[in-house]
């Protein structure tokens, strides 16, 4: 077992060497580097007490919880929650998870609900820990009534923050160790997928799409838009995000297809969740222009991966990265917008 | 020239009766008016000649049975007034009045020219040409009495069915109505059935007078025969006296019991 | 005449409204380029901005110009036939059932391909105004309301309310649909192709012609039914035909747009203050200013923000409500 002293130091140095490595385009470096520099932070401060377990006080997103001790009964109502205690090693203190859990498999999927929560209906499975995504219908307040302490862990903005989730996962469920296995190894896989892209990708558009009619994009600001942001990729979207979206603007067709994206990766291409696959946004009128579809660089990636942000990260670095070298790769592709 | 007549009409509203076994007959260019006190089915009995609501037994036109007509070839023979027409205030006299030639107009056709002088026609003879383009909201009292029944003329009927047409003018008024549809009715050769709630008034204008009573004739006839002190006190349930007017007609006087 | 000066006036309107919408847009075309395109002629456009042009600018400005038509032409119909200035291009649950139809798609079928929700959508209003019509007229049997246009006004709120409680029940068992329904709710224009085009149109061109034929009953049957009767039309068929000509009118415009509030309820009043309260004009005014209408809050709503985008809904709403205070300002008397 490594001491929580090497593991901070090994931490460190990964951070420092993805920071010298991470050297292509100042807005991925920042990103990651600020990210790697914050993670080891955290992970520096919260080690030491992984040792000394229960009780302790975290701080989530409903803000200092204390778990009394170590939680056997844990109910999750948060997809990526669910897919975090499971990589940490929690998997047999999960008693249910919510009805969008769909991974891993193994996971005891009920018809609790994250977005629209019963409270007697997740009292009934007697837990001693709820994680939730978000604090919908009085779920704090209800549970707290009830004396069950609840962990909101929210959507992320930073890769950051993502890590920092996975540790606060593994520290209240007794597995510190494990998630900090986990988030350095998450690094590792992404920064190796990131050098491997190499450079020749820089600038290459690209056009993010989360839903079609209306077209919902994501910009560079959203977390999505920061990890693709990690290849120095360019996002057409940018030039709408007017203060009001919020890093999600509704975009034109005309103007998608002047912008020319290079590549197109689709978040709603599953038949359940929009349908639109590949070949259908191919066949879209007018499309037919677009540099993404000429070269048949229109990703469709898997619906779920995208939209969490637990510790399959990895795969969805992994699948972009694909398609950018792919996209590299092509003698039309041209680092200009 | 159109005889008019009912036999046994009986109307049902609300699975009461309230027109019951009723016949009575007008004679071509004829003006037959119905009497009698609120709710004895005057208005009713007018609808159902104008096929506007069920009745059994038989109203016909000219011994054709009313009941063969469509409602179309019905509505070119009968022209119907109610007591309280409807008159969308925006539009013009010229298009309200113009709405009397729906019965000559095929299903998809539009006014044509003939359609236009007729109307015009109509408005002239009842003066009120000269508001064609006027709002109707914007028409007095009688200007909108006299534009109703332009459009009641503009159907070229033979038959004028009138339910109350004075009730809410004035004696001035009433009488400037009545004249010219008894105008009308000569020069056009119109028949006329109307209710009219003024027993001496209806004594001056019409031929025949038929009084109904909780659905059922009580008594029909000239105006002497049907104006009499007994049956209008008894049906009316009121104090009258009936005295010949100069003109030979009948005219009813309410008579106030001596107080004290 | 007012009337021709009126209809003149309108198609004009339409006119500059399509042109300044093929002329504008995200891609920001040389204008210039732009018409020569138009009128065939060599313009110099490279292969990507002709494919905008003729791919998906022009379809949008001719869907946005049908879809406006048939939603005031839906809208004039159903307020001739109640004989009520309050009643919209939705009514008789005809928006209610677009929209459960739509959430069904979206929820159970994952809204996938093209053509599942606007069929979906098509099919719900149909359903809707017959669940209505069928719901006023077994009532109107027992009421003794003899009006059986008002009782048919209630059952379509009736219907309306049942159908949007259903579409919220469906919404609650799949939470995560509700972003997607909410945004085709909001109405939006933003994947039009000729080939909506092509498919609404047959729908498009019945209903339309088949209102516009009934301007003149109308008329006759703003007098009332009793009058109207008496006048040897049956106020029962004339009803019956429009109403569901109109019904198929929005049906077919919500199929391609979703719902878009306003239209069908301001522009008929527009066309009453400007020729009068005659069918015979305000139908064909109607069609012609509606579509005048929604091509230009269209262009509004793809340029104001551009390149992103704002719901239609939100602008016939910020324009339509202004229009509709200016309309009653000048109208002398609402009758209901």
């Amino acid at each position: 077992m490594r001491t929580p002293l090497r593991t901070a130091a090994i931490l460190g140095m990964t951070a420092a060497c993805a920071a010298a490595l991470a050297g292509c385009g100042s807005t991925a470096s920042d990103t990651t580097s600020t990210a790697s520099r914050s993670t080891a932070a955290s992970a520096a401060a919260s080690t030491p007490s992984a040792a000394a377990t229960f009780p302790m006080t975290v701080k989530a997103g409903n803000g200092a919880v204390t778990i009394k001790t170590k939680p056997t009964r844990i109910v999750s109502l948060s997809p990526t929650a669910t897919e975090d205690l499971y990589q940490v090693g929690a998997g047999s203190q999960v008693v249910a998870v919510d009805n969008d859990s769909n991974y891993p498999a193994e996971a005891p999927k009920t018809s609790l609900s994250g977005i629209t929560p019963n409270i007697e209906a997740i009292a009934k499975y007697n837990p001693t820990l709820v994680i939730a995504a978000q604090d919908n219908g009085g779920l704090v307040a209800g549970l707290t009534k009830l004396g069950i302490p609840v962990l909101i862990e929210p959507a992320v903005t930073t890769l950051g923050a993502a890590y920092a989730q996975i540790q606060q996962v593994g520290q209240v469920t007794g597995h510190a160790a494990q998630a900090a296995t986990l988030t350095t190894s998450m690094k590792r896989q992404i920064l190796a997928a990131v050098t491997k892209a190499g450079s020749a990708h820089q600038g290459l558009s690209y056009y993010w799409e989360l839903s079609a009619n209306p077209f919902y994009s994501a910009t560079s600001n959203t977390f999505i838009g920061q990890i693709v942001g990690l290849f120095g990729l360019t996002n057409i979207a940018d030039k709408a995000d007017k203060a009001a979206d919020g890093g999600y603007p509704q975009l034109t067709q005309e103007y998608i297809v002047t912008a020319k994206p290079q590549v197109i990766f689709l978040a709603d291409n599953e038949a359940g969740d929009g349908g639109q696959s590949t070949a259908i946004v191919a066949k879209r009128p007018g499309w037919s222009a677009i540099p993404a579809v000429q070269d048949h660089e229109i990703v469709g990636l898997n619906d779920d991966v995208a939209s969490r942000w637990g510790p399959r990260l990895p795969e969805l670095v992994a699948e972009i990265a694909q398609a950018i070298e792919r996209a590299a790769a092509q003698p039309t592709a041209s680092p200009t917008l | 020239m159109t005889a008019l007549a009912a036999a046994d009409v009986t109307v049902a509203l609300d699975r009461t009766q309230v027109v019951k076994t009723v016949s009575c007959a007008v004679r071509s260019g004829g003006w037959l008016a119905l009497l009698g006190p609120n709710g004895a089915g005057k208005s009713t009995l007018i609808r159902a000649i104008a096929g506007l609501v069920a009745y059994t037994g038989t109203v016909t036109l000219d011994a054709v049975d009313a009941r063969t007509m469509s409602s179309r070839e019905r509505a070119k023979v009968i022209a119907y007034v109610p007591q309280e027409p409807v008159l969308p205030p925006d539009l013009t006299v010229g298009q309200y009045v113009t709405l009397g030639r729906t019965p000559h107009l095929g299903y998809l056709a539009t006014p044509g020219r003939h359609d236009r002088e007729r109307a015009r026609a109509a408005m002239e003879r009842l003066d009120v040409a000269r508001f064609a383009t006027r709002r109707l909201a914007r028409l007095s009292g009688g200007e909108r009495q006299r534009a109703v029944l332009a459009r009641a003329l503009a159907s070229e009927p033979r038959v004028l069915l009138l339910d109350e047409p004075t009730s809410m003018l004035d004696v001035g008024h009433e009488q400037q109505v009545l004249e010219l549809v008894d105008t009308l009715r000569k020069d056009a050769g119109l028949t006329v059935i109307s209710t009219l709630h003024d027993l001496t008034v209806a004594g001056q204008y019409a031929d025949t007078l038929v009084l109904l009573d909780g659905g059922q004739v009580v008594a029909a006839g000239s105006p002497a025969t049907v104006l009499t002190k007994p049956l209008i006190e008894s049906v009316y349930a009121a104090r009258v006296s009936v005295i010949t007017g100069s003109d030979g007609h009948p005219v009813v006087a309410p008579r106030r019991s001596p107080s004290g | 005449m007012r009337r021709r000066i009126a209809l003149v006036a309108a198609a004009a309107f339409l006119a500059v409204a399509v042109l300044v919408a093929a002329f504008v847009g995200a891609a920001d075309l040389n204008p210039l380029a732009t018409a020569a395109a138009l009128l065939h002629l060599p313009s110099g456009l490279d292969p990507l901005d002709r494919a905008v042009l003729f791919q998906i600018r022009l379809p949008r400005v001719v869907l946005g110009a049908l879809v406006g038509g048939l939603l005031s032409l839906a809208g004039a119909g159903y307020q001739g036939v109640f004989r009520n200035p309050l009643v919209d291009s939705g009514m008789l649950g005809a928006s209610a059932g677009a929209g459960l139809g739509a959430t069904l798609a979206i929820v159970y079928l994952g809204g996938t391909g093209p053509g599942t929700v606007p069929v979906a959508a098509f099919v719900g209003s149909l359903a809707g105004v017959a669940a209505a019509y069928a719901t006023g007229a077994a009532a109107s049997k027992r009421t003794v309301l003899g009006d059986g246009v008002a009782t048919l006004l209630l059952a379509g709120i009736a219907v309306g309310s049942f159908l949007t409680a259903v579409q919220t029940f469906v919404l609650q068992r799949s939470a995560s649909d509700i972003a997607t329904v909410y945004s085709w709710l909001l109405g939006s224009l933003s994947a039009a192709s000729w080939q909506q085009v092509t498919t609404i149109l047959p729908y498009a061109a019945v209903s339309s012609l088949a209102i516009l034929l009934h301007g003149r009953h109308l008329d006759v049957l703003s007098v009332g039914d009793e009058e109207a009767q008496a006048l040897g039309l049956r106020p029962g068929v004339t009803r019956a035909v429009v109403v569901a000509a109109s019904a198929l009118a929005a049906a077919s415009a919500v199929a391609v747009s979703g719902l878009i509030g306003f239209v069908g309820i301001v522009i008929p009043h527009v066309a009453r203050r400007l020729a009068g309260p005659s069918y015979l004009s305000v139908l064909p005014l109607s069609a012609l200013l509606g579509a005048g209408f929604l091509v230009l809050a269209d262009t509004l709503a793809r340029t104001v923000l551009s390149p992103a985008e704002l719901p239609i809904g939100v602008v016939t709403a910020l324009i339509g409500a202004p229009a509709f205070v200016w309309v009653l300002r000048g109208t002398s008397h609402v009758e209901t």
